[in-house]
């Protein structure tokens, strides 16, 4: 019956109910595509530098964060990875061995970092081989790809040799010749000026140990959680390992999305007050046109908390059909442009772009689709009207049914 | 049977003081008729409202059944009109938004009764105003008299023992009124319900059995015929 007298009421007001679920849906409306757009966006950001260097999640011995030293380094056994790779949210896992080094060719000499890898794994996380300027990306044993900065820097290319020395495992001397079998470009102007691959092999002979790694870099399954997934691991890993996200790993990109989101939220905030003002007219119209019939609705034996039920629902039909109309009409919309991706360097911030170009990442990203984001933005619309319902509460709770009456 | 004890009601208290009702002690018995008159401003509706609970008095009690309910809080005051008391105001007391079959059984549905006996009692009762046919008009489909029964019908849902009508003939043209008030006798005799019903209007003094007069808040006369 309290769903009966509000549905009618809404019916019977068709165009103040339509006028607020209208208000309700443009503002939640663009509310969802432009935090759809965003997201889509700055998934596509962590991925890109994700997945070209750094892995959603990390495993190190623990201490190598702060002091990335081949002391800090650890052995990994079948046992441990297939303890890992049993999580929930895992992918794939890779192991890498990375290490300091001077490297020189001729009379110039300059410090980089050695990435010891396993080929076949290491492609189910990275898409380095696809970023080989030159030569190819087929590392046999004893051979050495380096970055494009590297190679500008001393003017070498494919077949040329160079020697690397520095420390190796527990203070032994590491050297080595190797020739280059090619140049990759890490789509990152830090990254271009140190990087150097062998195979695991490789440089777990140059440093003289060989069986540790410094790195286990987990590639996680499509829309998992990685905070999830370091909870998880949490569980089945001992103290001497510590793990950590790319947000953690690379904080320059979590602080650029929350600089970018926060303006966002706050386009979204403006929209929410304008919203919240127009439903509060809305139900305060509502509250006051129909004082007789409480009036009435009491005096024939209504309590005040079934009335106020009443003007619940209203409240909460209100906002959610437009909430639900917003929903319907977005939803397509984001999957059409997840599945064509949209330009979209107009809608970002300086900051964005500027780090975009140089990670040579092109601005074209598909819509989120995650329902996260118009799930929440609704639970805010929820409240907000759970909250404006508050003012008829206090109406109907003060409410003197002989005084009401009175026309 | 419902008794008032020394029922004051003052509004304004201070310096504007309106003394609506003055010290009025009266009793109604089960099965009375009573038409309480007076002049504009005498305190008709006042009385009424302090009577059903709809308004507390300054000072003195309403004994209904034995019940003090002048002592009662807000909500179970509600809860007592829901299950006790019938009301029929002057006009548009009936919800807009629902038919008249539903504005009846709504108080059913307060009540917690059952789908099948709402459903029974409702068509007993639009039979007993003569309205069945038009059960399912909204209010604003009916007329003023119409209206009116239907206000009967639902004040009677609840099966109360008294119903207090203010002034139910006010805005009735003259068969109107007389088609209300036969209704009413007839529950009135039929179901022994106690009637107290506040109006202006000589045709409606004449069917009353019992006249109480009010002149400013107090009782001046009280006939029984
Ligand atoms: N809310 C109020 N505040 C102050 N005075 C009031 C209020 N309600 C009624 N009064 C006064 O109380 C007195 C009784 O009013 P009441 O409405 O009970 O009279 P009534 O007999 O029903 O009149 P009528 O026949 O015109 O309906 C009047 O003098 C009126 O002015
Ligand atoms: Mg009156």
């Amino acid at each position: 019956m309290i769903f009966k007298i509000a549905w009618r009421n809404i019916y019977r007001n068709k165009k103040r109910s339509l006028i607020t679920i209208t208000s309700v849906f443009a503002a939640l409306f663009l509310i969802i595509l432009m935090r759809a757009l965003q997201f889509g966006f700055y998934d596509k950001l962590i991925e890109t530098v994700v997945e070209s260097y750094a892995g959603y999640v990390e495993i190190h011995a623990d201490g190598f964060w702060d002091n990335q030293s081949l002391d800090n380094s650890m052995q990994v056994d079948q046992q441990l990875l297939d303890d890992i790779q049993s999580v929930e949210g895992v992918e794939n896992i890779v192991q890498r061995l990375q290490t300091f080094s001077l490297i020189s060719v001729g009379e110039k000499t300059k410090g980089g970092v050695i990435n010891g890898i396993n080929l076949s794994e290491e492609q189910k996380i990275t898409d380095w081989n696809k970023k080989m300027v030159s030569g190819s990306f087929d590392l046999s044993d004893n051979e050495i790809i380096i970055a494009k900065g590297i190679a500008e820097f001393f003017g070498i290319s494919e077949n040329d040799t160079l020697i690397l020395y520095g420390q190796g495992y527990r203070g032994m001397m590491a050297a080595g010749k190797y020739p280059i079998k090619g140049v990759i470009d890490l789509k990152n102007p830090d990254l271009n000026k140190i990087g150097l691959f062998m195979t695991m092999e490789s440089v777990r002979n140059y440093v003289s140990s060989d069986e540790i790694s410094t790195h286990i870099i987990i590639g996680k399954e499509k829309y998992y959680d990685e905070d999830k997934i370091v909870e998880n691991l949490g569980l089945i890993l001992s103290d001497d390992y510590e793990v950590m996200t790319w947000k953690e790993t690379l904080p320059e990109i979590e602080q650029t999305i929350t600089a970018d989101s926060a303006g966002g939220l706050i386009m979204a905030f403006i929209l929410y007050v304008i919203v919240v003002f127009g439903m509060f007219g809305t139900v305060l119209m509502m509250t006051e046109e129909r004082k007789y019939e409480f009036g009435v609705l009491i005096s024939i034996g209504m309590s005040r908390i079934r009335l106020f039920g009443i003007i619940l629902v209203e409240t909460i039909i209100l906002s959610m059909a437009g909430v639900l109309l917003a929903i319907i009409v977005t939803y397509p919309i984001c999957i059409y442009y997840n599945i064509n991706p949209i330009d979209m360097a107009i809608l970002m911030g300086d900051g964005a772009e500027q780090m975009m170009e140089e990670m040579g990442f092109s601005p074209v990203a598909p819509m989120s689709t995650s329902w996260d984001i118009p799930l929440s933005h609704s639970l805010v619309i929820f409240i907000f009207s759970l909250l404006i319902s508050i003012y008829p509460a206090i109406k109907i709770s003060k409410l003197n049914p002989v005084k009401s009456m009175k026309v | 049977m419902i008794e008032t004890k020394k029922l004051i009601k003052i509004y304004n208290p201070g310096k504007f003081e309106v003394k609506a009702v003055n010290d009025v002690s009266t009793v109604f018995a089960e099965g009375e008729f009573t038409a309480v008159v007076g002049p504009s401003g005498s305190g008709k509706t006042t009385f009424l409202n302090c009577v059903g609970g709809l308004d507390t008095p300054s000072s003195g009690d309403v004994i209904i059944s034995d019940e003090k309910i002048t002592k009662f809080s807000g909500a179970e005051i509600i809860k007592y009109r829901l299950n006790n008391i019938g009301f029929v105001f002057q006009a548009y007391n009936l919800i807009p938004v629902l038919s008249a079959k539903e504005n009846i059984e709504m108080i059913m549905l307060l009540q917690g009764a059952n789908e099948k006996s709402r459903k029974t009692r409702t068509d007993e009762l639009l039979n007993q105003v003569g309205l069945y046919e038009m059960r399912n008009r909204r209010p604003s489909q009916l007329s003023g008299g119409q209206q009116q029964r239907v206000a009967v019908a639902r004040a009677l849902a609840s099966k109360p023992k008294f119903i207090l009508a203010d002034e139910p003939t006010a805005n009735l043209d003259t068969s109107s009124t007389s088609n209300l008030l036969n209704i009413m006798n007839k529950l009135n005799e039929n179901e022994k319900i106690t009637f107290i019903f506040s109006t202006h209007d000589q045709r409606v003094i004449d069917r009353a059995r019992r006249v109480v007069t009010l002149e400013d808040g107090k009782i001046v006369n009280d006939i029984k015929k």
